[in-house]
């Protein structure tokens, strides 16, 4: 058998030095930070750029078993930690963020459909396609104002904020899908007697779901973007309107624990559609 | 071959020479002269650093003590963090943020120069005649955990409403965005902000102010601070520059307050420093109370009504939670006087007021 070096790229690592060497980065960066934290703190002990093991359980604990502090709830001497956690100022502020989250996510449905009909019906092509080509260009931030005219200052505009940044790149990504399907299935479909409806939701749809949800696994960070710009711009609740609210007295303990949730969500949402895919398309080979 | 390879490695051997002896002399020369940075954000009462640095102003009196000045405009939240961070070494900013940012972060900072308190400058806005009895339960639009709503919450009190506080319906609004996002919908009624924002607000003719900053003279205070280490480097030049800023900046105001074609000049950059004409510079500057004297400026200083100031600011900022999670008493940010006494623990002073400078300026000393 040969041996390989290092770097050959027919070189197979064991598992256990796999395992091992993934964790590297991540071992690298808490390093640094651990570094950079005592640094900062033997030279002032009350830093807060950087804080310590103890300022972030601090932060944590706050975040998590105390309410908000606008919130009047005061919790009772004997309540659970689940009571506690049910009142939480992360908890308060993932659910107003998970709802606008969830609202611009079944609002992006009708953008899918709105591609299939795109890129399969000629009309449909001709009447959107240049519009939506230019409409994308457009730097959806800087539209606010008139958003804000249009949908308030409320939910609406946040939600709408998401929708415009998010639909354009989803409708051009899954028209390009679908035009990607050999025209050969469309002919062979017609001639075993489809009609268009069969061709579009029964032939076309089934086949580019796949890659519909992996193209939406790829967007939920352009839309967790979104809906941060928008929250830290006018709101009264949610996850990036807390860590606006923290960052002006340089809350670090709790913003820090509020981006690593943030992420853990995210990477939970896109676990979650990553094993649908494969449950519901084990055909699909990505 | 091996010939010009030698040679090559020759030439890149000296090319590395040549240049670490050039940084080296460059580092030395400035390793000379102590350079400070001072950061300052756009605002009425601090675009005068700005006409310092053009009109040369700031250079003179560097040059007076040996020492150099770099003035850095930033965003007002970026200037803070730089000034923790300990990337400047003097910043503007307000009494209010000197004590929640820096002091409570634990770096101990100093009050150079008492530039100007807001004296309308600052306002509670409201359409079709609302008052502060009927604001509970109305949406009010402001940046949170700033001076908007450290006036709002003082207009509250001063107005007897005090038990409404925890029902307002508080909208963290960036300031960037405020303007737009009140005016275009009229069922926005209440807005907390600050001028030339103020201004653009009240261009609508169903709104206007109810309360505003003259109503708590001297609350909401412009500062230059220094981190204390900086003043007291051992080598003398942090009071070097201490003694510099203050020249400059009582020269500038001099020139600022006084009349003609000097006059003119310096409104006309102040005012460019933040894209202000000179009518809305010169409106913006009724509703400030500039110390433009410094006798006026070290008299404040050193008075009794600060303490009393600072005593609503601190409280405000502790019931807010602004001083940090780990700061369970209002007294462990303590803020020591002129006059030796301390607010809160002596042990734990992290803000001083620091007349001497603002006194030798009075004094023709500098």
């Amino acid at each position: 058998m040969a041996t390989f070096s290092l770097f050959d790229i027919q070189a197979r690592p064991n598992r256990l030095f796999a395992q091992a060497l993934s964790c590297l980065l991540f071992v690298l960066c808490v390093g640094l930070y651990i570094q950079t934290s005592v640094k900062r703190h033997q030279e002032n002990s009350e830093d807060r750029v950087v804080p310590n093991a103890r300022q972030l359980m601090t932060g944590i604990h706050s975040s998590v078993l105390e309410p908000a502090e606008e919130d009047d709830y005061v919790a009772p001497d004997n309540a659970s930690k689940w009571e506690r956690l049910h009142h939480s100022m992360i908890w308060k502020d993932t659910f107003a963020s998970g709802r606008r989250f969830l609202i611009s996510l079944i609002l992006l449905a009708p953008a899918v459909l709105l591609a299939l009909h795109i890129g399969l019906f000629p009309y449909f092509g001709a009447g959107f396609l240049r519009f939506i080509l230019f409409f994308d260009k457009i730097v959806a931030l800087s539209l606010l104002p008139i958003l804000f005219i249009v949908f308030g200052i409320d939910e609406w505009s946040k939600i709408a904020l998401i929708v415009i940044g998010v639909a354009p790149t989803m409708i051009l990504d899954v028209t390009q899908m679908v035009k990607a399907v050999p025209r050969e299935q469309i002919v062979k479909a017609f001639t075993l007697d489809a009609n268009d409806f069969d061709v579009a939701y029964r032939v076309i749809f089934r086949q580019v779901l796949p890659q519909v949800i992996n193209s939406l696994r790829l967007n939920l960070k352009p839309m967790m973007l979104f809906l941060f710009a928008g929250e830290m711009i006018a709101a009264s609740d949610g996850l990036a309107y807390r860590i606006a609210i923290m960052r002006r007295h340089m809350g670090m303990d709790v913003i820090l624990p509020y981006v690593l949730w943030v992420a853990f969500l995210l990477y939970c949402i896109d676990l979650a559609l990553r094993v649908l895919n494969r449950r519901m398309h084990p055909w699909f080979q990505s | 071959m091996t010939i010009t390879v030698r040679r090559s490695f020759l030439a890149a051997f000296c090319f590395v020479l040549m240049t670490s002896g050039m940084l080296l002399a460059s580092e030395t020369a400035s390793a000379e002269v102590p350079t400070f940075t001072v950061g300052w954000s756009v605002y009425a009462g601090w675009n005068p650093y700005f006409y310092m640095q053009k009109s040369g102003i700031l250079k003179k009196w560097a040059d007076k003590y040996g020492i150099a000045i770099k003035v850095q405009r930033f965003d007002y939240a970026a200037s803070l963090d730089s000034f923790v961070a300990k990337n400047i070494d003097a910043c503007t900013m307000t009494n209010m943020e000197a004590l929640d940012m820096p002091a409570a972060a634990g770096v101990d900072s100093t009050v150079l120069i008492v530039g100007d308190y807001s004296n309308g400058n600052d306002a509670v806005l409201v359409r079709n005649g609302l008052t502060f009895d009927k604001l509970s339960g109305q949406r009010i639009m402001l940046v949170q955990k700033t001076v908007s709503e450290y006036l709002l919450e003082r207009a509250m009190v001063l107005n007897g409403q005090q038990a409404q506080l925890p029902k307002l319906h508080l909208i963290n609004t960036s300031d960037s965005d405020i303007v737009p996002a009140f005016m275009n919908n009229s069922s926005n009624t209440t807005v907390v902000t600050w001028k030339p924002l103020v201004s653009q607000i009240l261009v609508d003719q169903s709104v206007h102010s109810i309360f505003d900053s003259s109503k708590i003279p001297g609350e909401i205070l412009d500062l230059l601070v220094i981190r204390t280490e900086v003043l007291n480097r051992p080598d003398g030049s942090g009071a070097k520059f201490a003694k510099a800023i203050n020249g400059a900046w009582y020269e500038a105001m001099q020139k600022l307050t006084s009349s003609g074609a000097t006059q003119t000049q310096a409104l006309k950059i102040s005012a460019s420093a933040s894209g202000d004409s000179i009518d809305s510079y010169r409106e913006q500057l009724k509703t400030t109370y500039l110390f433009a004297e410094p006798k006026a400026a070290a008299e404040f200083t050193t008075g009794t009504l600060l303490k009393q100031k600072m005593e609503l600011v601190r409280q405000f900022c502790f019931k807010h939670g602004l001083l940090g999670k780990d700061i369970k008493s209002v007294e462990d940010v303590a803020i020591a006087y002129p006059d030796g006494s301390v607010q809160g623990r002596k042990d734990r002073v992290r803000l001083r007021f620091n007349p001497i400078y603002m006194q030798a300026a009075q004094q023709g000393k500098l």
